[in-house]
């Protein structure tokens, strides 16, 4: 029998963890690219690699029907989306089943059933689970604005708008007072219509000083749903998970195990099969709300494979084969270590974290015990303005919080990157913040003392900087004059000189 | 005192040169001193020095008592990138870097060794003129410097630079030299000085203007490059003896690159504007085509409608020559003749392949320059590529028209590979002037002269000028995209690594001088 083949519809770190889970489980990888991620890492881990386009997502990377195609000319069996792109779009899961390949996630049901806002609260709401008040169904586009104001006083204030279709803060609007409401609901549809293609927005109110915690869960066709220990992922800049961890310290194991059995009974209501995640909001009191379910593999994921030792990408795969699920319930609900993720970004931390896309030079990675970075992008490779910035996913575990804190802050100190900015220096600064090492925040303690140091530098030459930075540039005028100078032979004369005198003197 | 600490003490005083004061006065002045040069040429520590110990013989005006070991020159041998070069530095802290019959005898050693072992000389010149005090000695010193100097043409590579003053007959052994260099500021070269300027002619002008870097790199055209510092001094020679080789026999080092070969760059489609009186700028297809993008020009600022410099395709070194549509729209006049012909004779004596590329309308007119004998220069330009044998390779980017096409490397003179752009127009001469000629009579008699030759005009285009009736007789061997010129320059420079062509035997030839 030959052997099955994973076509892996994404790029970066994701389409290169996804990779390594297929050759340790001896499938086949192929990797598709667009013209600028030619020479990218995901491109040279694959066993194949097909260009589906050119450089802008929406000609290659979105595009169903190359994808499908280099599925079909391929020879491949799977289908695994990765996160983003197309990973939570139904008509690619159901385009990949009539091309009679097997899409490595969930229906297309239940995608259509949870990607929804409104429609998944309607799920969450039916199976027992308490959502967040809001409103139960999406807007028609022409309610006058006196039945808004109304719906929005039943909720209360301040509240939140967000787009049905949504996800990563897009199409999101914070609404303080009822002034801001109309006005919030304009902004927020038009940006969900270019984002999303669906200007659908509901309301939600928005809970102060609330965690967001997530429950892992995996789900095989035989309807065994095993849900996960929590991530903690309430380090947030603009609503995009910045820092994320595993278990969370404002969770007791009696709550830990009341979320993660709502969060199996969301799932089983809908039938939901292979990896999803369901996402909560805790309140100062310990009440916990569904907030909406996302029906992929999440960016975070690691952080649940390690504190639990079980492979989520690994299980993906077997479980779209028609393996059974035979994890323990109760290891997945017990965490061995405790684990911190960090997302570095190809982004200027001093520059309002604008991106900073461009040729990476040099890479150190740090290494040693409970280390494990997940990247995407090798020395030498240019980073495309077209996605998302990511250079790697730094993880890092030890026995405890603390422990890992202090080993976070010693790797972070190891990693370098050469050629572009990045987030490491913010990171440097979060991990020494009181607070954080308290484990005293929410889902808005980023962005408050982000805008609390008003725009205050986090890389800070001091003047041992600058006297390395004299001595480097020394030593290279150095060697430039000594050595490097312009027309350095690179082979030897040939001696012409000599020959030819030789020749003549014989005559 | 014994043999070691004599010899100690002999090497200190060498080494000091004019004493501590006058090297202080050489050092605010701005320069180096004649070791620090000799230093910064060299590869660290490969400089060997001869003739350390010489002192001058000289026994009059009480000369004998003022004895310095090494005699106002520094002499020797070392290597640049590696390989052999032969050097003399003139020591202006002493004796004023006067040259006495010694101080001659140590440079024609320092030549005749260079003459046997097929090396580059390089003389960084500094000196106040002969030593009076010698006499006719001391003339005679400079004519066997000179003798040298010719007789090394075209063997080995002389390269002088211009590093403080170089006044009366001591010019010319840097005139005879390949290439002149000189640091601005500090370097004046002049056959006659201001002083006598002034009492012959009665004109009055001081030693920058009159024979400053600028005015012999920009007016005059004896200096080939000018820098601002000793420093880029002694580092322009490096770079540019990186470009040629030891000698007449051996060939250039080829320098390693990471450039593709086969690199296309697709703005050259349209770098040549299609308006055929519009300028543009040839560096910017020079530097578009060579390896890594590096160009070192020589004569950068004399008769700039005519570029000439060193560079590298695939590796190996070629010399560049190429007309610049952006200055007198490339017209050729009689100073870029005269320095695209000094420039192509040295590339054919030193095997360094020629790449020529063509865009000229014509030969400059005017009256000043039909008498200041256009033709006489032309003719030199026309000789030197007529009689190269090297590697030639000539791109036709836009005009090539009249005795300029025959001149510019074109297929008849013994050019390899002759390419063409698709725009090209090769012709007797531009479409505007062959209708105002062929058609004079109509063109009076017309209804409406202008449109007639329009129409005229545009028929004369599409029949003649363009690079296809050329190609049709094979005197182009292929029209090429300008994003190709690279690739196609480089596929034909390989090709010629073994070339072989002859002149006739002669003493030598006569190029109209």
């Amino acid at each position: 029998m030959t052997r099955r083949k994973v076509l892996i519809a994404n790029r970066g770190e994701i389409a290169v963890r996804v990779m390594r889970a297929c050759r340790e489980l001896g499938l086949g990888t192929v990797a598709v690219y667009s013209e600028c991620d030619r020479t990218a890492l995901h491109v040279r881990t694959a066993d194949e690699a097909y260009l589906i386009g050119p450089g802008p997502a929406a000609d290659s990377y979105l595009r169903i029907d190359r994808l499908i195609d280099v599925a079909v000319r391929s020879g491949a069996s799977l289908v695994h989306p990765g996160y983003g792109f197309l990973a939570e779009n139904e008509d690619f899961a159901q385009a990949c089943l009539d091309a009679g390949l097997t899409f490595v996630g969930p229906s297309p049901d239940a995608i259509t059933r949870m990607g929804h806002k409104t429609a998944a609260r309607r799920v969450a709401i039916a199976a027992g689970v308490p959502v967040v008040p809001g409103t139960e169904e999406p807007f028609a586009e022409d309610l006058p604005d006196e039945a808004l104001l109304a719906e929005a006083a039943r909720i209360g204030y301040p509240l939140l708008v967000k787009a049905v279709a949504g996800g990563g803060g897009k199409g999101m609007r914070m609404v303080p007072t009822r002034a801001d409401l109309l006005p919030a609901i304009r902004t927020a549809r038009s940006e969900a219509g270019s984002a999303f293609g669906e200007r659908a927005v509901y309301l939600e109110r928005r809970l102060a000083r609330a965690r967001h915690i997530e429950i892992q869960l995996l789900g095989d066709h035989y309807g065994t749903v095993v849900p996960f220990v929590e991530r903690e992922c309430s380090i947030q800049r603009r609503h995009q998970k910045v820092v994320e961890e595993s278990p969370s310290l404002a969770l007791t194991d009696e709550t830990r195990r009341a979320m993660a059995a709502c969060a199996a009974a969301v799932a089983r209501t809908v039938g939901y099969t292979n990896a999803g995640t369901i996402e909560f909001l805790l309140d100062e009191d310990g009440k916990f709300y569904f907030l909406e379910m996302n029906t992929r593999l999440q960016v975070e994921h690691p952080v649940t494979e390690v504190v639990t030792g079980i492979d989520l990408v690994h299980w993906q795969l077997r479980i779209a084969m028609g393996e059974r699920l035979t994890i323990d319930p109760e290891r997945a609900l017990t965490p061995v270590a405790h684990a911190i993720e960090c997302r570095i970004y190809a982004e200027d931390p001093d520059q309002g974290f604008m991106p900073s896309p461009g040729l990476v030079r040099a890479l150190n990675v740090p290494g040693g015990p409970g280390v494990r970075d997940d990247r995407g992008v090798a020395p030498g490779f240019t980073i495309p303005l077209f996605y998302d910035s990511m250079i790697a996913k730094l993880i890092v575990w030890s026995d405890n919080r603390t422990d890992a804190i202090a080993r976070l802050s010693r790797v972070l100190d190891e990693y370098r990157v050469i050629g572009v900015r990045t987030t490491l220096p913010f990171f440097r600064w979060l991990v020494a913040q009181p607070e954080f090492a308290a484990g005293q925040f929410d889902t808005t303690y980023l962005d408050s003392v982000l805008a609390a140091r008003k725009g205050q530098a986090f890389v800070d030459a001091t003047d041992g900087d600058a006297d390395d930075a004299a001595v480097v540039a020394a030593l290279a005028a150095w060697f430039r004059a000594h050595q490097a100078s312009a027309g350095a032979p690179v082979t030897p004369t040939s001696g012409n000189w000599q020959r030819a005198a030789r020749v003549e003197a014989l005559r | 005192m014994t043999p070691q600490e004599h010899l100690a003490e002999l090497e200190r005083r060498a080494e000091l040169g004019g004493g501590e004061e006058r090297l202080r006065r050489q050092r605010e002045g701005g320069k180096l001193t004649a070791r620090e040069r000799v230093d910064l040429l060299f590869d660290s520590g490969t400089f060997e020095e001869l003739d350390k110990l010489v002192t001058h013989r000289c026994r009059d005006f009480g000369m004998e008592k003022d004895l310095v070991p090494g005699d106002g020159v520094v002499a020797g041998h070392g290597r640049v990138d590696g390989r052999p070069v032969y050097a003399f530095a003139q020591d202006f802290t002493v004796f004023g870097g006067s040259l006495s019959e010694t101080n001659a005898a140590k440079i024609v050693k320092v030549m005749d060794l260079a003459m046997k072992m097929g090396a580059p000389v390089v003389g960084l010149n500094d000196s106040g003129g002969a030593r009076i005090q010698e006499g006719v000695v001391s003339l005679a010193g400079y004519a066997d410097i000179f003798l040298r100097n010719t007789l090394a043409s075209g063997v080995v590579p002389q390269i002088s630079a211009i590093m403080g003053p170089c006044a009366g007959g001591a010019v010319y052994s840097p005139a005879i030299t390949d290439f002149n260099i000189m640091v601005e500021g500090t370097s004046y070269m002049f056959v006659t000085g201001p002083d006598v300027i002034k009492t012959v002619t009665h004109e009055d002008v001081t030693k920058e203007a009159l024979g400053g870097a600028m005015a012999h790199n920009a007016t005059s055209g004896v200096a080939h490059f000018a820098v601002p510092s000793d420093r880029e001094c002694i580092l322009l020679i490096r770079e540019l003896l990186g470009y040629l080789p030891s000698n007449n026999l051996d060939d250039a080092p080829r320098v390693a690159t990471a450039d593709p070969v086969d690199r296309e760059d697709a703005a050259l489609d349209s770098l040549v504007p299609e308006q055929p009186n519009q300028p543009y700028d040839m560096h910017d297809l020079i530097h578009a085509v060579v390896d890594d993008g590096r160009f070192l020009e020589v004569h950068q600022y004399f008769a700039q409608n005519i570029i000439c410099g060193f560079a590298r395709l695939g590796t190996r070194s070629v010399g560049i020559v190429a007309n610049q549509p952006k200055v007198l729209a490339g017209c050729l006049d009689i100073d870029a003749s005269v320095k695209a012909a000094r420039f192509v004779r040295f590339c054919d004596a030193f095997n360094i392949p020629l790449i020529t590329f063509e865009d000229v309308p014509g030969f400059l007119p005017g009256v000043r320059q039909e008498h200041g004998g256009i033709i006489r220069a032309g003719a030199k330009l026309l000789y030197a590529y007529a009689e190269a044998t090297v590697p030639k390779i000539t791109v036709i980017t836009r005009k090539a028209y009249g005795g300029a096409y025959c001149v510019m490397a074109s297929k008849h003179i013994r050019t390899d590979f002759n390419f063409a752009y698709p725009m090209a127009e090769i012709a007797v001469m531009g479409p505007e002037g062959a209708v105002n000629i062929l058609y004079r009579r109509e063109l009076q008699h017309a209804e409406d002269p202008a449109a007639k030759r329009a129409e005229l005009t545009r028929e004369f285009r599409e029949k003649l000028a363009n690079p296809f009736v050329a190609a049709s007789r094979g005197y182009v061997d292929a029209v090429i995209a300008p994003r190709l010129t690279r690739a196609k320059l480089i596929a034909a420079l390989a090709s010629c690594d073994n070339k072989r062509d002859k002149n006739p035997p002669r003493k030598h030839g006569n190029i109209p001088l």
